[in-house]
């Protein structure tokens, strides 16, 4: 451009007309956004916390075990204790597939201390039985007997880890409850139809429970707590009709297998709790209307069975009770007629709470013995840790497929509590059942309450995109200008630049 | 002396709400009240009273005590859980839809008639839970028990007004007080949903006994119907469960005829086929009309002062029914009753069309030739605020203020708690007395607004309680109030939002291309500047 000094002044050079003052202006400008853009990500973001994956995905690995110890002593003369010990730790050790000792001891210094893990066996001829009287396991021994020993290892067998069983694993899978700290147990009387008479309009299941249940769940509680309740009802329909059978010429009512699946009428009967989430065991004592009366269970055939009882998986127990022939009036179930049921509830609590059973063979004095607890124990302890292991990974899992869930400060303390509790879980193994099953009680209720933290679901559904939809008038009105102004200083600066390579 | 103190009861504490020693048994009594009207309305009031005899409240204070047992027979299972979580000593609830006419029907057998849920109980101090964290439980369990929207009766709604809402049964002497929370909420709809439930707490359902004539269809047809539940505690008896339904059928209008005639078919649509087993007592009392002639059949057991008895504890079928022979259509009175039906007669009025000041106008007219004194109770969400220097009391055309005494007021707190004003009014022999005072209405979040933001917000109804000469505390409801409040339109933010970033941007555009422009002299050659100039 040409100088020329006429007239007005010339703008370029004023002061503030510098191409490099305006190409400031513009680097200002960016540099503040650039500088906000940390601001802006930081207040936008969500609070994620690193959660210690690789802890998990170790821990996950990892297997509790159990070692148990067998004291042995013997006062039947002529037993060499120590060969005996030393093979039945071998066969032991392989049939379980699982480390053992067992230790040989004199006949009289037999001590048994509360400290679970070690358990005794006492060799006598004064018991024809195997039995468990006082903890001890007392076992007749006849040394004349070759197979003497092979009976001994099944039973020791059978008692420390009863869950190997087919049978009963087929009944752990599906019929007991998952573990949960507190259980309700709700005992409910129906009476399908009181209004049509001889019904039971009230039962003593106070004094009951007394013989038959309450010291049971006392014996339990070193797994479980659990709230008692109970109730009578006096309209129970059921949801359909029951077949009628006829047997020795005359007519009785059946339940058919597919029957007792559809058996509890939930929505008539009111059986649930609105007031907690503790899982509830229901045992219902059934009596069916005078005019459906006696009600059996058939079998497959359609011919009736003897039991009148059954569990539903999971979920609690039913007795059908059918009233004397005989009965006139309404009546009232004293505590003496309550026995042969509370005794069936009995098992069924007992069966739906995972308690192993006696091997047949071995009798207890006592109504559980140490054994079948301590067994409950390690089973329970060992599905714990199995399952918080799960829980945990299935955190990281999620944490790391899904980008916008938020990880607290609570999530993240509760997993390394987690994680904590299962190392103490691990380390308590070797010392006892009880506080290994304790601790892994504690590991998995820290991982679901990880897991199922409200927090981790705040803003999966409402994206950052939204934020930024709404804010595109701003943002895109604002930032036109500022790009096409950097676009037209480029441009002038290459022009300036190929101007001056010419002009060189 | 505490811990003496504390030590004796204990064992008897363990033994709350449920474990009852066999000697002090569960009752049931049910009953049905049927009262025709003048006007040939028919009032029924179902009763239905378990007693947990010898129970005792549970005190707050052994609340963690978590292995307590609970075991029922005719108390229902799904309250007593309720009960003692939150250990709730007496509660009250009652879902009702319609308006109670007093000056046409008289006083209710069940006092509770206010539209829509109140909700209100005396919960006993201590333990670790505070007295609101388990009234806030105590609503959502009884949200779900009843399938209601009770849970939205939060501290916006919860009020204590302690002189209108005395416990009706007993209070259990512990060391710590007893509170009480009342809330109502008057737009809750009553519906089958809640009867379902209501019947499953009753020891015979719906199946047997006079339960069985709670007909959803024609109940919920009713000019008026509601459900309560009460909850007290006898010091000598126990732990009373009452659960009761009210209806007011309209028998001209469901007759072909014109009739008033009536009878359990005709209004249930149902008869009593069997009795409920375990009933203790089981009544049907039907009031008899005065100087009038009538046919009641079947036979009643027994008549006494004009009402007629029917013992329903051994009953096959029972269809209970009143005929009036000698009318051929039922003709409305238009007189006047000889004796006025209700002594004390409540209107509440909202006056004012602005959205942000009104008037609030009760008059309270009283019948009887004496002075009345009455708990005037008006609890209002913060919504609608009192200036309370504006409150006149004007009896027949005089200023009156002396007639108002012991006035407490809570003020609202906005987004927090409702507005309480309660005090005691004297009501002078014969006369009408006018209460007026101005209110604001205030300016809500666009957040807070409701989903029918148009329909405006209800106001709980005031309570009005005079005692009647035998000395009963006796509850008025007035009817419920609408009030319309500012609402916004609710596309707004959206407008705001792009009305405003388009501003920021056009000003900021401004600003940087003033900033970034570059000025430069375009000089023009004289030819050029002519050619421009003629083409200008």
């Amino acid at each position: 451009m040409d100088k020329s000094h006429c007239g007005s002044r010339n703008p370029l050079e004023l002061s503030f007309e510098s191409p490099f003052l305006r190409r400031c202006i513009l680097a200002a400008y960016w540099l503040l956004i650039l500088l906000a853009v940390p601001a802006w990500w930081r207040t936008t973001s969500i609070e994620r916390l690193s959660l210690p994956t690789s802890q998990v995905l170790k821990q996950a690995k990892r297997e509790i075990e159990f070692p148990l110890e067998i004291h042995l002593s013997s006062s039947v003369n002529g037993v060499d204790t120590g060969a005996l010990a030393r093979e039945l730790e071998r066969t032991l050790e392989h049939r379980l597939s699982r480390r053992l000792s067992v230790i040989p001891h004199g006949p009289e210094d037999i001590f048994v201390s509360s400290e679970t893990g070690s358990y005794w066996v006492k060799l006598t001829q004064d018991v024809r039985q195997s039995t468990i009287e006082n903890e001890i396991l007392l076992h007749p021994w006849d040394i004349h007997d070759p197979i003497a020993s092979s009976a001994l290892t099944n039973s020791l067998a059978a008692l420390l880890s009863p869950y190997t069983e087919q049978a009963h694993a087929e009944e752990r899978e599906h019929v007991v409850s998952k573990y949960a700290p507190r259980f309700r147990i709700a005992f409910t009387l129906l009476n399908e139809d009181a209004a049509s008479g001889r019904s039971a309009l009230s039962w003593d299941i106070r004094e009951a429970l007394k013989y038959n249940i309450l010291p049971v769940l006392k014996r339990l509680e070193t797994l479980h707590n659990f709230t008692v309740e109970s109730q009578v009802q006096y309209h129970a329909p059921l949801a359909f009709t029951p077949t009628t059978v006829s047997v020795d010429g005359t007519d009785v009512y059946g339940l058919t297998p597919e029957d007792l699946t559809v058996f509890v009428n939930s929505a008539e009967w009111t059986l649930s709790s609105g007031v907690t989430n503790d899982p509830v065991l229901h045992f219902l004592m059934f009596i069916p209307s005078a005019s459906r009366r006696p009600l059996h269970i058939l079998n497959d055939a359609g011919m009736p069975t003897g039991s009148h009882s059954f569990i539903l998986p999971q979920w609690g127990g039913v007795v059908i009770h059918n009233p004397p022939f005989e009965t006139e009036d309404n009546f009232y179930l004293s505590a003496s007629q309550l026995d042969h049921v509370s005794s069936i509830f009995r098992l069924q609590l007992l069966s739906l709470l995972g308690v192993p059973r006696l091997p047949s063979g071995v009798k207890s004095t006592s109504s559980l013995s140490r054994w079948q607890i301590d067994a409950l124990l390690r089973r329970r302890a060992q599905e714990n840790v199995r399952e918080a292991q799960q829980t945990l990974e299935s955190i990281v899992k999620l944490v790391e497929q899904i980008e916008n869930m938020p990880v607290g400060q609570d999530v993240k303390q509760d997993v390394e509590d987690a994680l904590a509790a299962l190392d103490q879980a691990f380390e308590a193994a070797a010392l006892s059942p009880k506080l290994a099953f304790d601790h892994s009680a504690r590991a998995l209720t820290l991982a679901s309450r990880a897991f199922f933290n409200p927090g981790m679901l705040a803003l999966l559904y409402f994206p950052p995109e939204h934020r930024v939809a709404v804010y595109t008038p701003l943002f895109a009105s604002a930032t036109v200008p500022l790009v096409v102004a950097v676009v037209r200083e480029v441009v002038a600066w290459r022009k300036q630049r190929k101007a001056a390579a010419l002009n060189n | 002396m505490t811990l003496a103190l504390k030590a004796i009861p204990l064992p008897l504490l363990l033994y709350v709400l449920g474990t009852v020693a066999s000697s002090t048994p569960e009752t049931f009594h049910e009953e049905l009240t049927l009262r025709p009207l003048r006007d040939g309305k028919v009032i029924s009031r179902f009763s239905f009273s378990t007693l947990l005899g010898g129970a005792i409240p549970r005190n707050p204070d052994v609340l963690d005590a978590g292995n307590t047992p609970q075991h029922y027979s005719l108390f229902p299972l799904g309250l007593g859980q309720v009960l003692r979580e939150y250990a709730a000593t007496e509660l009250h609830l009652s879902l009702n839809s319609g308006k109670w006419e007093y000056d046409r029907w008289g006083y209710p057998d069940e006092q509770e008639v206010g539209t829509g849920a109140q909700l209100w109980a005396w919960i006993g101090d201590g333990g670790q839970a505070t007295v609101d964290e388990r009234w806030k439980g105590l609503r959502n369990a009884l949200a779900g028990l009843f399938c209601a929207s009770i849970g939205s009766l939060d501290d916006q709604r919860t009020t204590s007004p302690t002189l209108a809402f005395a416990p009706e049964g007993d209070l259990p002497a512990w060391p710590l007080p007893h509170h009480l929370r009342h809330a109502t909420l008057p737009s809750e709809n009553v519906c089958t949903e809640n009867l379902t439930p209501f019947l499953k707490l009753l020891p015979c359902k719906g199946l047997s006994g006079l339960a069985s004539l709670l007909n959803p269809h024609r109940l919920f047809d009713a000019d008026w119907h509601g459900m309560s539940v009460h909850v007290s505690w006898r010091a000598r008896r126990g732990v009373e469960v009452r659960l009761a339904f009210q209806a007011v059928f309209d028998p001209v209008r469901m007759s072909t005829d014109r009739k008033r005639d009536w009878s359990l078919q005709s209004i249930f649509d149902r008869t009593i086929p069997k009795a409920c087993p375990i009933a203790e007592s089981s009544r049907i009392a039907v009031e008899l009309p005065k100087n009038e002639a009538y046919a009641v059949d079947p036979r009643p057991t027994s008549v006494q002062d004009g009402v007629a008895v029917y013992d329903t504890s051994q009953v096959n079928d029972l269809d209970v029914s009143l005929r009036w022979p000698l009318e051929s259509v039922f003709s409305y009175p238009l007189d006047h009753p000889a004796e006025p039906l209700s002594q004390v007669s409540v209107q509440r009025t909202l006056k004012g069309t602005s959205q942000s000041r009104g008037q609030l106008s009760v008059s309270i007219a009283n019948s009887l030739p004496s002075e009345i004194q009455a708990i005037y109770l008006e609890t209002m969400p913060w919504h609608v605020q009192f200036y309370l220097h504006t409150l006149k009391i004007v009896v027949d055309g005089q200023a009156r203020d002396d007639l108002l005494s012991d006035i407490a007021y809570t003020p609202p707190e906005p987004h927090g708690r409702p507005a309480l004003l309660e005090s005691v009014l004297t009501l002078p022999p014969n006369s009408t007395t006018h209460l007026d005072m101005e209110v604001m209405k205030s300016f809500l979040r666009y957040t807070e607004h409701p989903p029918d933001a148009q329909r405006g917000w209800d106001l709980p109804p005031a309570v009005l309680v005079n005692f009647t000469p035998g000395g009963r505390r006796q509850r008025l409801y007035t009817r419920t109030l609408l009030v319309d409040l500012a609402t916004p339109d609710f596309s707004m933010p959206y407008n705001v939002i792009i009305m405003s970033c388009t501003l920021i941007a056009l000003t900021f555009g401004m600003v940087f291309n003033l900033m970034t422009r570059k000025f430069v002299v375009v000089r023009l050659k004289k030819g050029e500047k002519a050619s421009k100039e003629k083409a200008d």
